[in-house]
């Protein structure tokens, strides 16, 4: 197939459909609302069902329905959403059921702005609901990347029973570039028993609850499997590039949009001789620790947090894997405004040079 | 060779069609292109702009702080975003709506009174044609005359004759106005 140029949103959504999605509800917010729009007329072209709900907590709550039927279903939002669909997505990785949730950030608290901004790393990689569970978080940056993460999303989320978050910036919700689709998925459905209520395999069928509560010994089981799902996730799942890191005195961090800025920027640093690397996390849960693990520390001068959030919100990984063996800066925007090449440039130069002092 | 364009204007002037336009006719000459909008949240009236990059292979950052054309559809487009064309760009501006004096000497300026022009035409809509039209004039090297017309015979395939023969009067209009101010 020939790469076609497309909106963001709108390659999310036929990415989805091509990997068998077949279930969609959504309530309005902006920068997303090409999703739902995109599907609105999509889904039902392929049998699916796209529903808009009358609210977010509706709709997380219809795809916990979808899921526990064996569909694969999804849900996107923005910031605001995305906190009032907590409640569901919590409840998702409770009962165990496989989904996938997209957030294209804008700028917050609170309502915010409609503007791109990168302001729920938190909220998405510490503690996406409440109860303390974790979820794989992909952050891609180009919409080819967006299109790949998608189509694979719900081989993870099906894998681990557990739902799957795909966090982008609004800049890539609404950026138009050339992506190239895979073909129409026909998702194996082996397995699929231990959740599908609508499925019998032989005599096994697990008879699920969707409002569980568990007995206080079993619920501590479950907790124990899923630490043990998360500890398999950091040996087998991480996603990084690594950009020009050998031979790096500055190693800048970014995801999503701002790594492909910072990338621009540590290109011209290059050709001015000095020696910037970049890490950029595809995963942002599980975090590439390795990356940070593995530099050499007697060449690295310092690490730079480069992300659209004030106050920075990735530091913190960044932080524990460092621990102290460089200094760590944070170049950061927020609230809607957005890095520039030149606005990258000079931060990291003012670094280096302060550094030469 | 990389190359950015900001295009400015108020909802409703056709900044995000002209945008698009020329990113998908980028695309279909082949090249790499990205067109990203910027709007707040009015429905229409409220500042637009969008910002397209072409280059000959993968595009890494759509972002820039300063872009190498510019075209300013009105007044407060040309106020907020006339000092972020590169020294040496091209700046295309609709002078029916740009009212002040466009002061920068450091860059080429292609003056089209494009509402006026479309007016006379025969339709208003077709003024941020015109203003493609002066890019490609100008010399900008973003797209070709040639693949713009073969681009909106494609978009007014559906529409009636006279349509698409406005377009391409408009976009030829431009044109001349493009090459005038090469000559100048």
């Amino acid at each position: 197939m020939a790469k076609i140029l497309m909106k963001g949103n709108e390659a999310i959504a036929e990415a989805a459909v091509r990997a068998g999605c077949r279930f969609f509800a959504g309530y309005p917010i902006t920068p997303q609302n090409e999703i739902p729009e995109y599907l609105s007329w999509r889904l039902p072209e392929v049998g699916g069902v796209f529903v808009q709900g009358e609210s977010e907590v509706a709709s997380v709550n219809m795809v916990y329905g979808a899921a526990a039927s064996g569909c694969r279903a999804m849900t996107s939002s923005s910031g605001p959403g995305i906190s009032l669909k907590a409640e569901g997505i919590s409840y998702l990785a409770g009962t165990q059921l496989p989904a996938v949730i997209v957030n294209i950030s804008r700028g917050g608290p609170g309502l915010g702005s409609i503007q791109p901004a990168q302001q729920d790393y938190l909220q998405a990689t510490k503690a996406l609901g409440h109860g303390g569970f974790r979820v794989m978080v992909f952050a891609p940056a180009t919409l080819q990347e967006a299109v790949d993460v998608t189509y694979n999303a719900w081989e993870y989320a099906e894998r681990d029973r557990n739902p799957v978050m795909i966090l982008m910036d609004g800049c890539l919700g609404s950026i138009m570039e050339q992506v190239e689709f895979p073909e129409m998925k026909e998702p194996d459905r082996k397995g699929t028993h231990a959740w599908d209520l609508n499925r019998v395999e032989g005599e096994k069928r697990s008879a699920r609850l969707l409002l569980p509560y568990f007995p206080e010994a079993l619920l501590e089981v479950k907790n124990k499997s899923h630490k043990a799902m998360i500890e398999r996730w950091q040996k087998n799942d991480v996603q990084v590039e690594e950009f020009m890191l050998e031979d790096a005195e500055y190693v800048a961090v970014a995801y999503g949009i701002s790594a492909r800025v910072a990338k621009e920027a540590i290109l011209r640093l290059r050709d001015e001789g000095h020696k910037v690397g970049l890490i950029r996390p595809i995963t942002l849960f599980p975090f590439p620790k390795e990356s940070f693990q593995k530099l050499n520390y007697e060449q690295v001068k310092g690490i730079i947090d480069i992300e659209l959030a004030i106050p920075a919100q990735m530091h913190d990984d960044i932080a524990l894997e460092v621990l102290g063996r460089a200094p760590i800066h944070d170049y950061c925007r927020s609230g809607g405004m957005l890095f520039d090449d030149d606005g990258i440039y000079n931060a990291v130069k003012k670094i280096i040079d302060g550094g030469a002092k | 060779m990389k190359k950015s364009l900001v295009i400015s204007g108020s909802g409703g002037q056709g900044v995000m069609s002209a945008g698009i336009m020329i990113a998908q006719t980028a695309v279909d000459a082949g090249k790499c292109a990205t067109f990203l909008p910027e709007y707040g949240p009015e429905q229409r009236g409220g500042s637009a702009k969008c910002t397209v990059v072409v280059n000959d292979t993968e595009i890494i950052s759509p972002l820039m702080a300063k872009c190498d054309t510019l075209i300013v559809m009105n007044e407060q487009a040309y106020a907020k975003f006339g000092k972020n064309l590169k020294s040496g760009g091209v700046m295309i501006a609709n002078t029916s709506r740009v009212t002040s004096e466009i002061t920068r000497d450091d860059v080429t300026v292609v003056r089209v009174p494009a509402d006026d022009i479309a007016v006379e035409l025969g339709n208003i809509k077709c003024a941020n044609i015109i203003l493609i039209g002066a890019l490609i004039g100008a010399e900008a090297g973003i797209i070709t005359e040639e693949a713009m017309l073969a681009s909106l015979d494609k978009k007014f395939a559906s529409k009636k004759k006279e349509v698409l023969a406005l377009n391409h009067a408009a976009l030829k209009k431009g044109v001349e106005y493009g090459r005038q101010a090469l000559k100048a």
